[in-house]
Parts: C-alpha cells; sequence; structure tokens
C-alpha cells in the first residue's frame, strides 16, 4: 500500500466516481518522500475501496480530516519533450 | 578579525564565539531540522550546526545563519559584541567604498566541483533537502541561497534569495515576483520569446555573499560580496552554462528555467509570520547537473514569526540602503531603522524637520524606490527621537501623528503576494497599498506655545539635579542601572 497526499482549496475537487487529474505527493518512506507526480486517479471516501490512501491538505497546509482510497490508473507527462 | 571567506569559516567562528552550536546526534531532515532552526530563531538562541543528517551520511546543516546582530557582526569580521548602529555604519563604509572585481578561479580550485552529478546521475534527492515545517507543500532546496542568473542583452549578473521548492528529482518550482531583478528579466525577455533562462542555485554560500543575495542595493553582487569582505569573490564556472558561481559554495545546482511550462508551488511559512500565498503555478526550474563539496552542508532558513535572518538581515539591509537613497536626495535625515520584529514592513526615519512636507517627501522616495514592494509603513519621527528606541519611536506615533493630518494613504502602489493584509485579488497581482505616519510637529505651529513639550527625566530636569540623582540612585536603595 501506498500513501499519498495531495493540497486542495476545497475537499470538494475530489470528485468520487470518476477519473480525476491530480497532483500528489508520495509520504512513503525514503529519499523520495514528499516528491510529487501528476496522474490520473479514482478517489473514494471509503478508505477500503482503493489499494492506496490519500491525506488530504488545503491551501494553506491544513490537515483535512477527509481521508480517501486512491487507484491511481496512470502518470500524466505535462512536461514538453524538450524538457525531459 | 577577518571576514569568512566560506560557510565553512563561518560556522568555525560561530561555535568559537558560542553563536553557534555543534549537534553531534542524528536528526532528521523531515521536519525535525526545521523545528530546531525554528525554537532556535524564536529563543535567539545559537545557530544550530547539525552534524548527522538521517539518509544523509556526509551532510550537514547549518540552521539560522544570520538570525542574530552578533553573528551578522561575525560574518563582517567584526567583533560579536558590535552594536547596530556600529554595524550599520560598518555596512555604509564598506558599501560606499570602491567596487572590487569578482576573480574566476579555475575549476580545480573550486571545491564546489569535487563531486559532480550530471545525466540520470542528476537527483535532487541525493540533497538533504528538509522539509522545513510541517504542511510545507514541498521540501524546500533553497531557503538560504543565491539563484544566480543573467540578463540576456545587458549582462547584469543578478544573485537573488527566490525559494525553490523540490517539485520532484529533477525539477523545482519557485516564487519569483514579477519586480523583483529576475522576475523582470522573465517578464521582458525570455517569456515572451519562449527561451529558457539558465540559472544556478548556490547553497551554503559564505554570509557575505548570502547578504548580498539578500540585500536590495543596486551594486552588483558579485561586486557587493567583494565590497563588503574586502577581497575578491572567488567565482567559477558553471558545468552546463555559462553563469559563475561562488566557487568556495557547498552546493550548486544548474539548470534551466522553463518558458512554457509550470508546476505547482507552495505553500510555505513566509517570513511574515504566516502561510500567506496559496499553492499556485509558478516558475519551475529544470535541474541538469548538480556539483558540491565532500561533506557539504546546506544552510536553512526557517521563517516564521520573528526573528528569523530574512527579517533581520532585509530590514538591516533594506533601512541602510534608503538611508544612502535619502541621502543622496540632500534630505537631513538622522538615520533609517526598521526593526526585524516588523517583518522588514516599517520602515522608522530620523530628519531634522526643516521645511514642511518633509515627512511626505520622504515617503514617496521610499514607496516609489526599488526598495517600495518590501514594506508597506514609513514613520518619521524627529531627529531627537531615537530611531532606535522603541519605546521612543512608539511615544512619538501614538502622541504627535494627528490621526486625520499625519496619516498618509497612498493606493495601487507594487506590493507583494505574501501581504497578511492584503485581498486575495490584490496578493494575485501584486498590488500594494502604504501609508505614511508623519509624527513631525507642524511647522507653522508655534514652537514656542503651540508645540507641547516633553515630561521625561532628561528634558525637565537640570544637569545638576539629574546627575544629583543619578550619583545618589543606589544610596536611595535602588538596585545599579545596568
Amino acid at each position: 500500500m501506498n500513501q499519498w497526499e495531495v493540497f486542495v482549496m476545497d475537499v470538494a475537487e475530489l470528485a468520487e466516481g470518476q477519473d480525476i487529474e491530480l497532483t500528489i505527493r508520495t509520504l512513503n518512506p525514503g529519499l523520495h518522500k514528499y516528491t510529487y507526480k501528476r496522474v490520473r486517479a479514482q478517489v473514494s471516501s471509503d478508505l477500503k475501496k482503493f489499494p492506496d490512501q490519500l491525506q488530504v491538505r488545503l491551501g494553506r497546509g491544513q490537515m483535512s480530516k477527509s481521508r480517501f482510497s486512491i487507484k491511481v490508473l496512470g502518470d500524466v507527462q505535462r512536461m514538453p519533450a524538450k524538457y525531459l | 578579525m577577518a571576514a569568512p571567506r566560506s560557510n565553512r569559516e563561518f560556522v568555525e567562528a560561530c561555535i568559537k564565539s558560542g553563536d553557534a552550536v555543534r549537534i553531534r546526534q542524528e536528526v532528521d531532515w523531515d521536519n525535525e531540522a526545521g523545528a530546531i532552526v525554528r525554537r532556535a530563531c524564536e529563543l535567539e538562541a545559537p545557530a544550530p550546526f547539525m552534524e548527522k543528517i538521517k539518509d544523509y551520511p556526509g551532510f550537514s546543516y547549518f540552521g539560522a545563519p544570520l538570525s542574530t546582530y552578533r553573528r551578522m557582526a561575525i560574518s563582517l569580521g567584526m567583533d560579536p559584541a558590535s552594536s547596530l548602529p556600529e554595524i550599520g555604519r560598518e555596512y555604509l563604509k564598506r558599501t560606499n567604498s570602491e567596487p572590487i572585481q569578482p576573480v574566476l578561479v579555475d575549476r580545480k580550485d573550486a571545491p564546489c566541483k569535487e563531486n559532480i552529478l550530471r545525466g540520470a546521475d542528476v537527483d535532487l534527492c541525493k540533497l538533504p533537502v528538509p522539509l522545513v515545517h510541517d504542511g510545507d507543500g514541498g521540501r524546500y532546496v533553497g531557503t538560504w541561497h543565491a539563484v544566480v542568473t543573467k540578463h540576456p542583452v545587458r549582462g547584469d549578473v543578478n544573485w537573488g534569495m527566490y525559494r525553490q521548492m523540490m517539485w520532484d528529482s529533477r525539477t523545482m518550482s519557485g516564487a519569483v515576483f514579477p519586480f523583483s531583478d529576475l522576475g523582470k528579466a522573465l517578464n521582458e525577455y525570455y517569456l515572451p520569446r519562449g527561451e529558457s533562462c539558465p540559472f544556478a542555485t548556490a547553497i551554503g554560500l559564505s554570509p557575505l555573499a548570502a547578504m548580498a543575495a539578500c540585500a536590495p542595493s543596486p551594486i552588483p553582487e558579485p561586486e557587493l560580496v567583494g565590497m563588503l569582505s574586502g577581497e575578491p569573490a572567488r567565482l567559477v564556472k558553471c558545468e552546463t552554462n555559462d553563469l559563475e558561481v561562488p566557487a568556495d559554495a557547498e552546493i550548486i545546482i544548474e539548470g534551466e528555467i522553463c518558458p512554457d511550462y509550470k508546476v505547482e508551488e507552495g505553500p510555505f511559512g513566509e517570513y511574515t509570520g504566516y502561510r500567506t500565498s496559496p499553492r499556485d503555478f509558478r516558475v519551475t526550474f529544470r535541474v541538469n547537473c548538480i556539483t558540491y563539496r565532500n561533506n557539504a552542508t546546506m544552510t536553512i532558513s526557517n521563517m516564521g514569526v520573528p526573528q528569523d535572518e530574512g527579517q533581520l538581515l532585509r530590514s538591516f539591509s533594506l533601512g541602510l540602503e534608503l538611508e544612502k537613497l535619502l541621502k543622496s536626495q540632500g534630505i537631513p535625515i538622522t538615520g533609517v531603522y526598521m526593526h526585524p520584529r516588523s517583518t522588514h514592513h516599517m520602515m522608522i526615519v530620523g530628519v531634522k524637520p526643516t521645511y514642511s512636507g518633509i515627512a511626505s517627501q520622504i515617503a514617496q522616495l521610499a514607496f516609489g524606490s526599488k526598495l517600495g514592494p518590501w514594506f508597506h509603513m514609513v514613520v518619521v519621527v524627529d531627529d531627537k527621537t531615537d530611531i532606535y528606541n522603541w519605546n521612543e519611536v512608539y511615544h512619538a506615533l501614538c502622541t504627535r501623528c494627528h490621526p486625520a493630518n499625519g496619516i498618509h494613504i497612498y493606493r495601487n502602489a507594487p506590493g507583494t503576494p505574501l501581504y497578511p493584509f492584503a485581498t486575495p485579488h490584490e496578493r494575485k497581482y501584486s498590488i500594494g497599498s502604504k501609508v505614511l505616519f508623519d509624527c513631525l510637529w507642524p511647522l507653522d505651529w508655534d514652537p514656542v506655545n503651540d508645540v507641547p513639550t516633553t515630561v521625561s527625566f532628561k528634558s525637565v530636569y537640570s544637569q545638576e539635579i539629574q546627575d544629583r540623582v543619578t550619583s545618589n540612585w543606589t544610596a536611595y536603595g535602588y538596585p545599579p542601572v545596568k
């Protein structure tokens, strides 16, 4: 199980039951903790529905009480190829 | 005592004088190091030199490098007990001297080249980048550093302290304000042309190089370092671009600023003592190469409530640069001081009030200058008020500033997105408002019959009475006055 975290201005941005794009950071221990990636994902307030866990922070870093499970469907590469 | 020429010399000097402590037990980069620095700032304690970092053998941290005036004095090679006015006079003397050009050294003489990561080896996570505050948007690579860039047409070199967050192993994002030198170069040149802007981030600088990167001086930073230290700054060419960086820096990160791509940055604990600016898509730095010294030390500034080095150093340099500006205009000021606890928002100016409107002239020069976006309050007091004594300034502000006639508001000025009081719209577009508190007695008042007389021990008693009371003070039963 992976631990992820997302920053949102409003928890309503985490729409359940549909594919959404999110910028998430890993909370897994190790050197790469807190690094980001852009993904397509599904989230659910049912913590057992998906394999990974998603923690939520608000715009100024406040921890939200809302918790989700998350399924990462795939990475989204926004960076132009010339920089890769 | 000579000014320390590197961060290492500075750490040793601070430990020797008791202004830094050596922490030998392991410290976690994930919040713990940041919390140590924050507490040291709030207690005005010695700077923490953390020798052992979890997950990162061989690296160390030096936190809160310049968050006290004692350490600022050490950085200038002065006695740590020097008073603030003494430090200020020394800064003015050195920065009014002849420019000292930097020298370019061979890469074999540059300690920052001892380790080089290129290509697939480039990974910011190989550096002990700390999570400075719990809840920050990321691990911050650049909190006490210099982002080196060069204007593509004029060739001006800029060292600026633009915060940089690690987004992924090769990407950083940062806050670059539109009124800053880098912000102007990006908006005027690179972004319209879609050209990448080469950059190099230097971390673990000598304290005077950090001071130069933080100071809003019009003097090019490499020359300013030389003027402050009395000897040429040692620079070396980057590995992947034409920029020149401090050869004795601990870590150099080279890359390009992407003109056509942005990633999220923030939130971050800021110098105002708040997290004000929200997470947003900001300037994106793509990393191509990392070089670093053996046993490299990463410097950490932990911004928050007073006092940290951002507040202290910016207050110091903003005040002194404004003093230079006002003197260059022939205004009879007695001094300029910005208390770090104002989080460099309140400028206090002492002036001999020789003509009407002088406070307004001072405020307009201050707000209209390059320094202006960094503060929004100017308090003008007379030449008899000690600008360094907050009790006197506070008394003048509360008693001499007329609520209707003495407070002047300036709207639609440049501001920063970090002003905690600003509306969301103002933050988004860097719109500021400014205020002048004119604490001068009006010159059209009769000085004998209209101007109130101050009632204090020093102003209402004869010298003979003052001397008698002072010399008998302990005989009256009081403890000695320190």
